[in-house]
């Protein structure tokens, strides 16, 4: 089993004409991802790598049965494929693009209240279940199939911390990228209902971005768990370079100013907080 | 994105918004001529335009600025004359701006508004909830940490998320009244509510903040300053922001860098790191600190796509004299290894290799990253992982001496 996506999972994928998301796409097939639609509002053409190009989203989903959608659209027009694919009730929208404005996120957070689409991203490298399919924009080849579930704000630490996994053994049942931006689609607290439900998930992992300010919701989200699965959270101790506020505003925001505050919250509510790679590669050993 | 305050003061002006009456002025001669523009018996205040907050508190490197801070009152021409020939070609160092100060490269002359009560007000996102939140304290006008302590005194702070209202409504404008407890009329709150509101959505800004505002006797309110972050992502709706940017703010390799789309930041002395994502750069930092290598910049090349800019970047950290030994730590999913190695090989062939440089690539085109430096004449050395590619940059690194 797996969360969000397995080799049966069709998807489509929107702006599947751009020279990145080719290149993409070409790999995510060669994987395994069963890729069974193109969207290009302005289509040339009506098969692009041998996929069939619609022009709408609702058309796709009607003549593919696609149930995911991959959106590779640039920033700009972002906004308007996404509430597309909302609209057309697919199940799950994962985003690549990055740069997308926070006003834009902000309206399609609001739409997704009265939705059942699951949006992870934006500026995120996807979902992966290893061995199986991926949608996104993974390295090749360093995930293996395994019984920890990830899930994270950073894509380049996850990278870092499949290859260390590796090293010891341990493969993943699906890795979610929640995306770098200020504002995403899905919570962290969100993924880790599904995979406490999921058979094959033993136990997992929780990578913080560098804002963060989510240990209220992931807490409310767990601690209302039944039989509850080990979850290892990695924070990094905060580095004021990389996340210095702009405004009193803002940081009266971020809720948390004192990263061992956070820590100890966590730990309260029974999850195990690490504050390096090597001592979660520790933890994780002990769990499985 | 940020903008100086006169400039965010032109901004609220134009969306109703009562801001005092005042001119800038790049020399002594120009802030005394507006000082006359302004009115014949003043008083006025001269106010040094950088872009960091605590001016009032702050103090000049050079001393014939005096004692006094960035934010002058001034009772005659003549003050207006010598508060600006002080403050201007002089650095300011507040609490936020680092040792070194910002340059004041032109004053703000402004008629004084004598109030009654002040108040810190803001408008911000609220991460988790993907709303608006708008902020007033009763504590404005100072530093950043004072106005977070606020939130540990209830009766200091109000704070109300707006979800994604465009205008509030009256009972939330009479909450904020009471709040205050200042004679101000409810619907004149609503109104200046609104209008921030209406510069906030206007301009896709992600913080639109005053501290403080001032309320006269008569009720009314006053932006006494102002300040408005823009997302850099929606500039491009937004051109006429993008023109109000004061370039010498920003350090020239962050400018750069930015110029290219990546992110580059400068800490202290030691190691220059080359990383393609904030949570990698983050445990980069963190194992050099580990292992006692202290990170002189970092450059953040993200998703980068184009050889050119991605060799330029690199460029930065090669040229930049603090750094003393450099790591490369790509993990590569939209971002091609083979384009970095491809920058790498210009940057090394145009500058020679003066300093240690360890790359380690992983994930997408990596064999073919490799190939690419191994191929060259050039001895590069090549890391497996985080931790032993900083272990061999240590040894190089004391090599060297």
């Amino acid at each position: 089993m797996s969360i969000l996506i397995n080799k049966k999972t069709k998807v489509l994928v929107q702006g599947i004409t751009g020279t990145q998301a080719s290149f993409h796409v070409q790999r995510a097939l060669k994987y395994g991802t069963k890729i069974v639609a193109g969207v290009v509002p302005s289509k040339k053409e009506d098969f692009h790598l041998g996929i069939p190009v619609f022009e709408t989203v609702k058309e796709a989903k009607e003549k593919t049965d696609a149930t995911a959608s991959i959106v590779f659209v640039p920033a700009k027009f972002a906004k308007s494929a996404i509430l597309e694919a909302i609209d057309a009730k697919l199940e799950l929208v994962v985003v690549i693009t990055s740069g997308i404005p926070v006003g834009d996120m902000m309206e399609i957070k609001h739409r997704l209240q009265n939705s059942k689409t699951i949006l992870i991203g934006p500026n995120t490298p996807g979902v992966i279940t290893p061995n199986e399919a991926y949608m996104g924009i993974f390295p090749d080849n360093i995930h293996n199939s395994g019984n920890i579930g990830i899930v994270s704000s950073s894509s380049t630490l996850t990278y870092e911390i499949v290859l260390e996994m590796n090293k010891i053994g341990l493969g993943q049942s699906t890795v979610v990228g929640l995306g770098d931006d200020f504002i995403v689609g899905s919570s962290v607290g969100s993924i880790i209902e599904k995979f406490n439900k999921d058979a094959k998930t033993k136990a997992s992992v929780i990578i913080t971005g560098i804002y963060g300010n989510d240990e209220t919701e992931i807490i409310e989200k767990y601690s209302k768990l039944k039989n509850k699965k080990p979850v290892i959270a990695l924070i990094i101790d905060d580095n004021t370079a990389l996340s210095e506020a702009n405004s009193i505003a803002e940081l009266i925001c971020k809720n948390s100013f004192d990263v061992s505050d956070r820590k100890n919250k966590l730990r309260d509510a029974g999850i195990i907080v690490v504050d390096n790679i090597t001592d979660l590669k520790k933890e994780l050993l002990k769990v499985c | 994105m940020n903008i100086h305050e006169y400039q965010a003061k032109s901004i609220f002006s134009k969306f109703g918004i009562n801001v005092p009456n005042g001119f800038i002025a790049y020399t002594p001669k120009e802030a005394k001529e507006a000082a006359y523009k302004i009115s014949e018996i003043g008083p006025w205040v001269v106010k040094a335009q950088i872009q960091a907050g605590a001016r009032d508190e702050g103090k000049f490197s050079d001393k014939r600025a005096g004692k006094k801070g960035g934010i002058r009152l001034s009772k005659s021409i003549e003050d207006v004359y010598s508060n600006a020939n002080e403050m201007l070609e002089n650095m300011l160092i507040t609490n936020q701006t680092g040792a070194k100060g910002r340059l004041v490269s032109r004053v703000y002359v402004e008629e004084y508004i004598k109030s009654v009560n002040k108040f810190y007000v803001g408008l911000t996102i609220d991460k988790e909830t993907a709303s608006v939140v708008l902020i007033v304290s009763s504590d404005y006008d100072k530093d950043n940490e004072d106005i977070i302590n606020a939130m540990e005194t209830p009766n200091k702070l109000f704070k109300v998320n707006l979800g994604l209202q465009r205008k509030i409504d009256k009972k939330q404008a009479s909450e904020v009244c009471d709040f205050m407890q200042a004679k101000v009329l409810v619907g004149d709150m609503k109104n200046f509510i609104d209008s921030l509101l209406n510069v906030f959505y206007t301009y896709d800004a992600t913080a639109v903040e005053i501290n403080p505002i001032g309320v006269t006797k008569n009720g009314q309110i006053w932006a006494l300053d102002a300040k408005i972050c823009f997302d850099s992502n929606a500039l491009y709706r937004h051109k006429d922001i993008t023109s109000m940017v004061d370039e010498a703010e920003i350090e020239e390799r962050e400018l750069k860098a930015l110029k290219f789309g990546f992110q580059y930041k400068e800490l202290d002395s030691g190691i220059g790191i080359i990383v393609n994502g904030d949570g990698l750069a983050l445990n980069t930092i963190n194992e050099a600190k580990n292992i006692n290598l202290d990170t002189a910049c970092f450059l953040n090349l993200k998703g980068g796509v184009d050889r050119d800019k991605i060799a330029e970047s690199i460029k930065l950290i090669m040229t930049n004299p603090k750094v003393d030994g450099i790591f490369i730590n790509i993990l590569g999913g939209f971002l091609r290894c083979n384009l970095i190695a491809d920058g790498i090989l210009n940057v090394a062939n145009d500058l020679g290799l003066n300093i240690p440089l360890i790359v380690r690539f992983e994930g997408t085109n990596k064999d073919e990253a490799t190939e690419i430096l191994n191929k060259s004449n050039l001895s590069f050395l090549i890391a497996e992982d985080t931790a032993s590619g900083l272990n061999m940059l240590k040894r190089a690194i004391e090599e060297d001496f």
